[in-house]
């Protein structure tokens, strides 16, 4: 923009840094660590400081461990890693789950980890096809597609 | 005819890029004869990738799981309308209808223009078959062909998502890839007036009108989606900052901003480079959000396998079309000079660069904050999560100074506005908007964004209104006609700038419908039949739920359980209202059907969040008919979609062909006063 007035860069300057700004200091506030259960128990026994700190985790429901609890408000089931099966912690969530949960899906929790070993989540995704199409199969070679009938 | 529309996607592939050729080769050398071959190639291009189409569509409907598409999303006992929705359900099948899409648009755009921009139309078909020759490369070598057979034929589909089964989703998606491809039109007009050098006023007038097409499918495409999200994911809102709604939401902010900014190129010859760049912009834009919404690169980080070709062939396309049209840019450089400069803050000019500037501002931080997680990964190593807390602390602020400046904008004096002209056209809006602000703060109203975000919106409706009222008052007394003749002729007079005040009205209170989101009200509680539940509503009112009791169906395609219960606002009875769950037995997927009953205020909004036993209803035991609810209101969630009717109306408007669609030459204009208001001013 060839406008020789100096002032108006100035106050575009201006713009474009506060807009930087708010940007900069909003990602650093409010961005959580996204772990799987094994980086999120290691970085909770190298700094118990974690315990009070929001994650993101995700993981698989064990199954037969779902229950409801407090007149069934409650929901209470195990998450273990998807890798090492051995690695899990209880999770609590007070919510609706969505509709895709079941007792051995994928999820994704977002809460703390408390002190007493307890997930406490303010969020439970489900990760398959929760939104918009069944994304794993539709990018496997069809060969590998299984067809229910 | 699914044979024969396999043939017409390979069919497409040498005639897109015959017409890619011919269009760049006639042009250079000025050789008609294939020019008007390039031209007519477009409408072939259009033929087949429509009998493509309908190729699907046909598979669909006969059933014909052989096709791994077909397989996948659908099953014998989809509803007809579903599967011929599934042409856009899935990637493969979205990709060939963005294709038809874009190559109805360019059809249209070559027979409207062929006679009138005689000099632009080689460059403006060659870009537009390079852009299909793209889209067909992908379909047929980017392992996305929805023509690809299985080898074997299942007995059976694996079912569209449930989620998916829903009205808003089948016109959600087919409305917001209208708006993506309409942008491609102004981009090929862009690039042809950057290859002629031809850089005055021409191919602004052509682009401005695609793009206002182009931005009122976004919109609307993009509330349908909130629509979709609201009724059908049943959590209670309706935007969740998710990957796919911001790849949504970056074009439509920045062809926002092109339609501002454009006004002072033609007022003022300002922002030529600007305004050319934020063309280009909005075009990558567009095929990023497709990509993004496509390939599910950005959820895939933790979930899913990537498909790396259509990764790497979309980034190579985006790529150079980025460097492409940068080069252009510099080498025009000299043409695209200013022919004025700012004079003042205080001017129209200025509250119409900081809009600019907060728009992009907006898609920056959208973007941002979308690949960021991306990013983060691939320097540190370290997985992280940016949501909706981000999203909405950074965008909140932006907002509210884009709502302030949908008011100033539009009566601030171009060049240098005086004490005089600030104190008559904002003192009375300020006083209003300070009034609403007052009158919030005596209702016990303490949020503060959504103080401003109400007090903003009262300073531009009384702006609007103001601004309709004197044009209408002005009219009348000059022409002498009665007021409501005087108000249409003076929309009719000036569609364009009436149109816009309207949508911006519009927009006002989808505004005002987000900051009600402030005041939302949930309460989850388990009951056993005949026990009861209630709400108190921000407006004061209490909702009492009495749950009847439950029953069960099976449907073809899904089993259901619906629980109804009776409302009653305030003690007066209001009826029924039943909340469902599904189960859909082919996808073996459970979801919600939440109860909406809807006033222009506020949404009474009860999810059937969990039902006892799913065997026992039958046997009426009422133990088993014990369902956990959760009962929300939502206020002022309608006024999304009413402002959604009234940013159509207002586009409509705006985009009526009349005298006014021709170019508005600035000598013209000069002469003449150039608005109403003007003349109100001349005549006070």
């Amino acid at each position: 923009m060839p406008m020789k007035n100096g002032r108006f860069f100035v106050g575009l300057g201006g713009v474009a840094l506060v807009v930087s700004y708010l940007v900069w200091t909003g990602i650093k506030d409010t961005m959580v660590y996204y772990l799987t259960p094994t980086e999120l128990l290691a970085k909770v026994e190298s700094d118990p400081h974690f315990h009070e700190v929001g994650v993101k985790v995700s993981g698989k429901v064990v199954s037969g461990s779902y229950s409801r609890l407090q007149g069934e408000l409650l929901h209470r089931f195990q998450v273990h890693d998807i890798e090492h099966e051995q690695v899990a912690f209880w999770v609590e969530y007070e919510g609706v789950l969505p509709d895709t949960f079941t007792d051995d899906t994928e999820v994704v929790l977002e809460g703390r980890y408390g002190a007493d070993g307890v997930f406490r989540a303010k969020t439970v995704l489900t990760k398959c096809g929760s939104r918009y199409e069944a994304a794993p199969e539709e990018l496997k070679h069809p060969a590998e597609i299984e067809i229910r009938s | 005819m699914t044979i024969l529309g396999e043939f017409a996607l390979w069919m497409a592939l040498p005639i897109s890029f015959w017409g890619m050729t011919m269009g760049f080769v006639g042009g250079r050398y000025g050789r008609g004869d294939l020019v008007l071959s390039a031209e007519r190639s477009v409408y072939v291009v259009f033929g087949l990738l429509l009998i493509a189409s309908l190729g699907v569509i046909q598979a669909f409907l006969a059933d014909q799981f052989q096709y791994w598409y077909v397989a996948n999303y659908s099953n014998r006992e989809l509803d007809t309308y579903f599967k011929i929705a599934g042409l856009w359900a899935g990637q493969r099948g979205s990709l060939l209808f963005w294709a038809v899409i874009l190559a109805f648009f360019s059809s249209i755009a070559v027979f409207q223009n062929r006679r009138r921009n005689r000099e632009f139309m080689p460059y403006v078909v060659g870009v537009l078959q390079g852009i299909l020759a793209f889209f067909v490369v992908v379909l047929l070598f980017a392992k996305v062909n929805p023509f690809e057979r299985l080898g074997f034929t299942p007995p059976d589909g694996a079912g569209l998502n449930p989620q998916l089964q829903n009205y808003w989703m089948t016109i959600h998606p087919p409305t917001l890839y209208f708006g993506f491809t309409a942008f491609s039109i102004p981009f090929a007009f862009a690039i042809a007036a950057l290859l002629t050098g031809r850089l005055d006023s021409r191919w602004i007038v052509v682009t401005r009108r695609w793009t206002l097409v182009s931005w009122f499918f976004l919109t609307n495409g993009i509330i349908f989606g909130m629509r979709w999200a609201y009724e059908e994911l049943g959590w209670g809102g309706y935007w969740f900052w998710d990957p796919v709604e911001n790849a949504s939401l970056l074009p439509w902010l920045s062809s926002t901003a092109f339609l501002h900014s454009v006004m002072i190129q033609e007022n003022r010859g300002m922002l030529k480079i600007w305004n050319m760049s934020l063309v280009l912009l909005t075009f990558l834009l567009t095929i990023f959000a497709t990509f993004l919404t496509r390939s599910g690169l950005i959820e895939s980080v933790h979930s899913f396998a990537q498909n790396t070709e259509i990764a790497m062939i979309f980034l190579a396309f985006m790529g150079s079309v980025l460097a492409g049209s940068v080069v252009l840019i510099l080498y025009r450089l000299p043409a695209l000079r200013s022919e004025n400069q700012i004079e003042s803050f205080l001017s129209r000019e200025a509250a119409f660069l900081l809009n600019n500037l907060v728009l992009l501002g907006a898609a920056f931080a959208v973007l941002w904050g979308t690949i960021y997680p991306l990013v983060s990964e691939a320097i540190t190593g370290q997985a992280v999560a940016v949501g909706p807390p981000f999203f909405n602390r950074v965008n909140i602020p932006i907002g509210l100074v884009l709502l302030a400046l949908t008011g100033i904008g539009p009566v601030i004096a171009w060049r240098k506005a005086s004490a005089r002209n600030l104190k008559k056209n904002f003192l009375l809006p300020l006083l209003v908007g300070a009034g609403v602000v007052v009158i919030f703060l005596g209702l016990g109203a303490r949020d503060g964004y959504a103080l401003a975000t109400f007090g903003l919106s009262a300073f531009v409706l009384t702006v609007i209104v103001v601004e309709f009222w004197k044009g209408t008052r002005a009219r009348a007394r000059i022409e002498g006609e009665g007021a409501f003749a005087a108000l249409l002729h003076l929309v009719g007079r000036n569609r364009r700038r009436w149109g816009g005040y309207i949508v911006h009205a519009g927009v006002v209170m989808i505004f005002t419908a987000f900051a009600g989101s402030a005041f939302d009200r949930e309460i989850r509680k388990v009951l056993n039949p005949g026990e009861s539940v209630s709400v108190a509503s921000p407006f004061g009112h209490t909702y009492s739920l009495v749950y009847e009791g439950i029953s069960s169906s099976r449907e073809p395609n899904f089993d259901r359980w619906v629980a109804l219960l009776s409302v009653e606002k305030d003690g007066k009875p209001q009826g029924a209202l039943t909340t469902e769950r599904r189960f859909y037995r082919v996808n073996r997927q459970m979801i919600t059907e939440v109860g909406i009953r809807s006033t222009p205020l506020e949404d009474l909004y009860v999810i059937l969040a969990d039902v006892e036993d799913f065997e026992g209803m039958v046997t009426n035991n009422p133990d088993a008919q014990r369902i956990v609810v959760q009962v929300m209101v939502n206020p002022l969630v309608a006024w999304i979609w009413y402002g959604g009717l009234i940013i159509t109306v207002g586009s409509l408007i705006a985009l009526w062909p009349g005298p006014e669609a021709g170019p508005r030459s600035r000598t013209a204009r000069q002469g003449a006063a150039e608005t109403e208001t003007d003349l109100v001013e001349a005549s006070a």
